[in-house]
């Protein structure tokens, strides 16, 4: 009788030990080390039990007030307590063992597995790396792993050393007397279900507290960034009543959680008052006759402590399980979303040119994502037929949503069509080896992204082996040497996070040099909406001028006036090339592109 | 000699500490402290009352061979309802503690936000960002942990008294050993979860990293792709998760041996109880059931000293966290720049102003210069050249050097390059807490080319940012501009606000700003040549001074580096115009 849902668990379990097989390794050992560390935890209760029945045994007629009259077996006593001894220091070391065991082989086993995430979200198309995405994708290789991380070393040493020990307590207590063992083992079962009860409510009442907790820390963080706004509007005090309010919100709920706890933690004492009576009682009520000593009682009621121990941690657990798999479950997922354009198998090697660029009936459709039909799949490019010559300069136009975008990203291979082909010099894209794709090919994108690093590991990632040298020469080739010399540190200028501390046009400065490093034969340039002011504005079309020479380029264009620099413009319409020629000839061609042109034109020429 | 000066010093700032926190919520903490000396005598009750169990109840059933009913039911009855009480005690004291603990908890927080809300930008600006979070955060966490422990700990203190006397009274020599293990206990338990609470720390710290560098590589995929860098980035990543493993794998490794350390000891203890009991039980002094009394309770003790060496290990971070937090609070309170501005005439004077963000680095020197109502000034010039400082100035954001500026009112509103929305409806974003009626405020929005609010899920109650709908940079800018525009300001800087607007839109913002806000002085960063075009006036930011307010033709005769930043701007577009020509 497997409920779908711990089928589920199961089966999650299995999937994640075959993703993670070191997981496995060496686990019958660790358990066998618990199970002994566990049986220390009777020593205890047993040697009191053989003390009182047989060191401390008195003849059965005196009556305990006359103590005098008790023979105590003191050779017997101290011959027990040192085997116990030595045994709990053997249980320790035991116990000891497992738990370092445990930890070091999940945390490698994680380790391990956040690897492969790091690799996996890699080679993942761009397409399953867009802005809402990003969020999840960082947390499945961090918090994701976490769980799983507190969960081993946690919740699955309590697993370990729980079970262990409340088998053994079972053992023992039934070796005793097996009728007190069962009235204990009935009273415990109802106080798992209560427990359950309990923690499911104060798991909510936790969640509730974190997200309440978040939103103070975000509300606050909002008085923090945005300190100038609410000074410039006098607004502080309003927004300030705003964290006042959330932070008593988050009073509340932490109160309940509280509360709820504190009715939790009790009822765990509460069975084990019960039991311990039911156990004098009954103990009692039976007496001697049934075999039972004094000692086995006062054991018996240490050891029934000791039994309910490990159900109160246990059902603890049973969330934290919960959270853990579901965490693995979203962790197998990512690893089953099959990775971007595929590495090829029989590759080409591209010889020296000329790397024409031939587009062939190229279409492509989003590939439909859960819960969409095929049908609604949306087509973005459809029947895209040119060819490039090596060495011309062109650009892709068109509006919002007509699919310049996508091109560019199947040209670079970010993506692969889902009709047709894009061949360099003759090879399709998909028989080049992708390091060898990426030296003859380079893209520039929108908003160039920059590490938070100095601008000579910016440009290193381009080109690792890069000397100083080669990189300050990168700056001049491209007429940037001005530029280069207003950077505070020069090479050793720190950018910022996502290069904050430079202009999105000097980002995109940096993003011409790096794609330089590369000496590339196509380069495809994805062009930036935004303005930039007017001096880097004139250094980036002077760079542009000089990387582009001696190469085929290709520029998502959002301005005119690069389609107006360029040998060739290619419009785009819903997915359609519907225009191909230079400039000039399409100005002067009643179509798209001449009417894209004059309204542009109009809404340049406000200065006069 | 100093080793124990410090000590008291440190149990004298510990006690500072404790009244401190206390002193927030101090009925709350006196009824969790009660819960605890109830559940601290029930649990030294509990014990005597085992002893008699064992002593008068089991060993005479079991010697006498006679069941007495009543007496097993006296057992079982008392045993019963003194957990009951037990129970209710630590009720009291957990529900209680916690409370006490979160509604500190909460006060600190209304302190942190009375300061971040009062002092004005250029405290703001000396403080790290990330370092005022950890304060409002981290530090407010830290500080009331030691709280909830507290009632506890005391009890188990008040337990070990009773305890105590009571072990020593029954059996002096057993009562001194037992009772000189807790020491050796808790110092063994402090030791601990300092040790592994460092290395938490830092695989924590690590983690920390290794989540910047996983949401950066993540971000930049494109660039990783563009380089082929997977494999790099992989390896990078995976160097920072390997100090996550290492820090983790030894904090287990010393956890693993302290834990067992901590069973070990006090298993022991009791072994050595035994043989010590026996000795006892045969010389006469002490019954089996006393044994086994005297066994159960220091098991029971053995517990709640490990929370004891959890509070005095907490102790240290709470101590710094809350003395972090009253560090902020007692700050000097920097005075508002805006209170330096004389509010007279009907125009937006400057007379010798020096701007700068300190008096060392002073980027504008002595400027004077009138603005009428209904005129329009665009500030041109190179990147870093004081266009926006200059603006802050005007607007109070940051304190001007010397001189004097006159605004005619308090109504001047600065939008920000930057637009910074908060987290929360359209609505409140342009509002601002004001009490701006909807007419209003549609007005703000149409003004501000802001309609494509109305399109939002739930139009203006739309919630915008994390928890909401993303909006664009252009739409971000427009709301902020609705901000300003819906208090009709007489003074409207703009730093920059439109350059993420598409060319027609911008202008036609200008348009209406000049139509409906026709009394206004308007002063704006100008990136684009349209937007210059529009100005009455330029001024042009160069070499540390500024050229103007003149005319954009004047300026073009006057100034050389004008005249060639111009045609720097007008160069694509001449071409452009040049091939079209030829073409014609």
């Amino acid at each position: 009788m497997i409920d779908s849902q711990n089928n589920g668990a199961i089966a999650t379990l299995n999937r994640g030990v075959r993703a993670v097989p070191s997981l496995r390794q060496g686990i019958g050992f660790t358990v066998f080390l618990a199970l002994v560390g566990a049986s220390g935890r009777v020593v205890v209760p047993v040697v009191i039990q053989q003390a009182i029945d047989h060191g401390l045994h008195r003849s059965s007629k005196s009556s305990s007030t006359t103590a005098i009259s008790q023979t105590v077996d003191v050779r017997l006593v101290i011959q027990l307590c040192v085997g116990a001894a030595i045994y709990l220091l053997v249980a320790a070391l035991a116990q000891r063992t497992a738990v370092s065991r445990l930890g070091q082989r999940s945390e490698a086993a994680l380790f391990e597995l956040r690897v492969q995430l790091f690799q996996h979200i890699h080679l993942l198309s761009l397409e399953d790396h867009n802005d809402e995405q990003r969020g999840s994708l960082v947390s499945r290789v961090t918090s994701d792993v976490e769980t799983l991380s507190q969960f081993f070393s946690w919740g699955g040493l309590a697993y370990l050393l729980d079970s262990a020990l409340m088998v053994i307590v079972a053992a023992v207590m039934l070796a005793y007397d097996w009728v007190l063992a069962l009235i204990v083992i009935a009273i415990s079962t109802p106080l798992v279900y209560v427990l359950r009860r309990v923690q499911s409510k104060l798991i909510a009442a936790y969640d509730a507290t974190r997200s309440a907790n978040s939103f103070v820390l975000g509300s606050t963080a909002e008085l923090v960034t945005g300190a100038e706004t609410l000074h410039a509007y006098s607004a502080g005090s309003i927004f300030g009543q705003r964290v006042k309010k959330s932070a008593k919100a988050r009073g509340d709920a932490q109160t309940k959680a509280t509360m709820i706890g504190a009715l939790l933690f009790p009822s765990g004492e509460i069975f084990g008052a019960i039991a311990v009576s039911m156990v004098v009682f009954v103990g009692l009520w039976r007496g001697p006759s049934s075999g039972l000593t004094a000692g086995a009682l006062v054991g018996f009621i240490f050891l029934t402590y000791r039994f309910l121990e490990p159900i109160a941690e246990l059902t603890e657990v049973l969330d934290q399980t919960q959270t853990a798999i579901s965490g693995m479950r979203r962790i197998l997922g990512i690893l089953a979303i099959p990775v971007g354009p595929e590495a090829p198998k029989y590759p080409i090697k591209v010889g020296e040119g000329p790397y024409d660029i031939d587009i062939e009936n190229l279409s492509f459709s989003y590939r439909p994502r859960d819960g969409e039909s095929e049908i609604d799949n949306r087509t973005v490019l459809q029947g895209i037929q040119c060819t490039i010559a090596f060495g011309t300069q062109v650009a892709v136009v068109g509006e919002t949503g007509s699919g310049k975008t996508t091109l560019g990203r199947l040209l670079s291979r970010f993506s692969d069509p889902t009709v047709g082909q894009i061949s360099i010099g003759g090879i399709p894209l998909n028989r080049i080896q992708n390091d060898e794709l990426r030296k003859l090919l380079v893209v520039v994108p929108q908003e160039p992204f920059l590490f938070s690093d100095t601008v000579a590991a910016n440009l290193r990632f381009a080109f690792p082996q890069a000397t100083d040298k080669q990189l300050v020469d990168a700056f001049s080739n491209v007429d940037l040497q001005d530029w280069f010399e207003t950077l505070p540190l020069g090479l050793d200028t720190l950018v910022g996070q996502r290069g904050s501390q430079l202009s999105a046009g000097e980002r995109q400065l940096i993003a011409l040099v790096r794609a330089s490093l590369i000496n590339p034969a196509i380069l495809i340039l994805d062009e930036a909406t935004s303005s930039v002011d007017a001096s880097t504005e004139v250094r980036l079309t002077r760079a542009l001028d000089k990387l582009s020479r001696g190469r085929t380029t290709i520029s998502i264009a959002h301005r005119l006036s690069t389609a107006a620099r360029a040998d060739r413009v290619l419009v785009l319409d819903s997915g359609l090339l519907v225009q191909d020629g230079s400039h000039d000839q399409l100005v002067s061609t009643p179509g798209l592109y001449s009417e894209m042109y004059k309204s542009w034109e109009m809404s340049h020429n406000s200065t006069d | 000699m100093h080793d124990h000066s410090s000590t008291s010093g440190r149990f004298q700032r510990t006690i500072k500490l404790l009244r401190a926190l206390i002193s927030y919520h101090p009925a709350l903490f006196s009824i969790s402290m009660g819960g605890a000396a109830l559940f601290a005598v029930c649990t030294v009750a509990s014990s005597w009352l085992l002893r008699w169990i064992i002593d008068e109840v089991i060993v005479r059933r079991f010697d006498s061979q006679h069941f007495s009913l009543s007496r097993t039911l006296a057992a079982v009855g008392l045993l019963l309802s003194l957990s009951l009480i037990r129970a209710g005690g630590v009720i009291v004291r957990r529900s209680f503690a916690g409370r006490a603990q979160w509604r500190t908890a909460q006060s600190l927080t209304d302190e942190v936000v009375d300061v971040l809300v009062q002092q004005p930008p250029q405290w703001h600006r000396q403080q790290s960002t990330g370092d005022l979070l950890t304060r409002a955060g981290v530090d407010v966490d830290a500080s009331v942990a030691v709280m909830a422990p507290l009632p506890y700990a005391s009890s188990v203190i008040l337990m070990m008294v009773i305890a105590g006397y009571g072990l020593i009274s029954n059996d002096a020599i057993l009562g001194i050993a037992a009772t000189a293990i807790f020491p050796l206990l808790i110092g063994l338990n402090v030791l601990y979860q300092r040790r592994v609470d460092k290395w938490f720390d830092i695989a924590q710290g690590e983690l920390g990293s290794l989540s910047a560098a996983v949401h950066e590589s993540f971000e930049g995929v494109t660039v990783v792709k563009a380089f082929g860098a997977e494999n790099r980035e992989t390896e990078r990543l995976a160097v920072i998760a390997s100090r996550v493993q290492d820090a983790r794998v030894e904090a287990i490794r010393l956890r693993s041996l302290f834990e067992a350390a901590l069973d070990f000891v006090p298993n022991l203890t009791n072994i050595c109880l035994v043989i010590g009991g026996a000795f006892r039980v045969r010389s006469g002094d002490l019954s089996v059931g006393e044994l086994a009394s005297f066994i159960y309770m220091f098991t029971l003790l053995v517990f709640p000293l490990r929370l004891i060496g959890y509070a005095l290990s907490e102790m240290p971070r709470s101590q710094a966290g809350f003395e972090r937090i009253q560090t902020l609070r007692l700050s000097p309170m920097l005075t508002d720049p805006r209170l330096k501005y004389a509010r007279e005439g009907i125009a937006l004077e400057m007379r010798s102003v020096s701007v700068g963000h300190d008096p060392e680095h002073v980027l504008l020197n002595d400027f004077s210069a009138t603005f009428q109502p209904g005129t329009f000034t665009a500030l041109v010039g190179y990147t870093g050249c004081g266009k926006s400082t200059f603006l802050q100035s005007l607007a109070g954001i940051i304190p001007f050097v010397c001189g004097e500026i006159s605004s005619p009112g308090n109504n001047v509103c600065l939008v920000f390059q930057e637009p910074f929305l908060f987290g929360t409806s359209v609505r409140d974003n342009v509002c601002m807490g004001e009490p701006f009626g909807d007419e209003e405020m549609y007005w703000s929005l149409a003004v501000a080319e802001a309609d494509f609010v109305h399109q939002l899920p739930q139009g203006v109650d739309t919630i915008i940012g994390e928890r909401g709908v993303g909006l664009s940079g252009g739409q971000r800018q427009r709301i902020a501009l609705a901000r300003a525009i819906i208090r009709r300001p007489q003074v409207l800087l703009l730093d920059d606000t439109t350059s993420a607007l598409d060319p027609n839109t911008e202008m036609k913002v200008l348009k209406n700003i000049e139509n409906e806000l026709s009394d206004a002085v308007v002063i704006a960063v100008a990136s684009r040549p349209s937007l210059i075009g529009m100005a009455d006036y330029v001024m042009f930011f160069h070499q540390e001074t500024i050229i103007g307010p003149s005319q954009h033709l004047e300026l073009l005769v006057q100034s050389g580096p004008y005249r060639a930043l111009m045609q720097a701007y007008e160069r694509p577009t001449e071409q452009v115009s040049a091939q079209s020509k030829d073409l014609l």
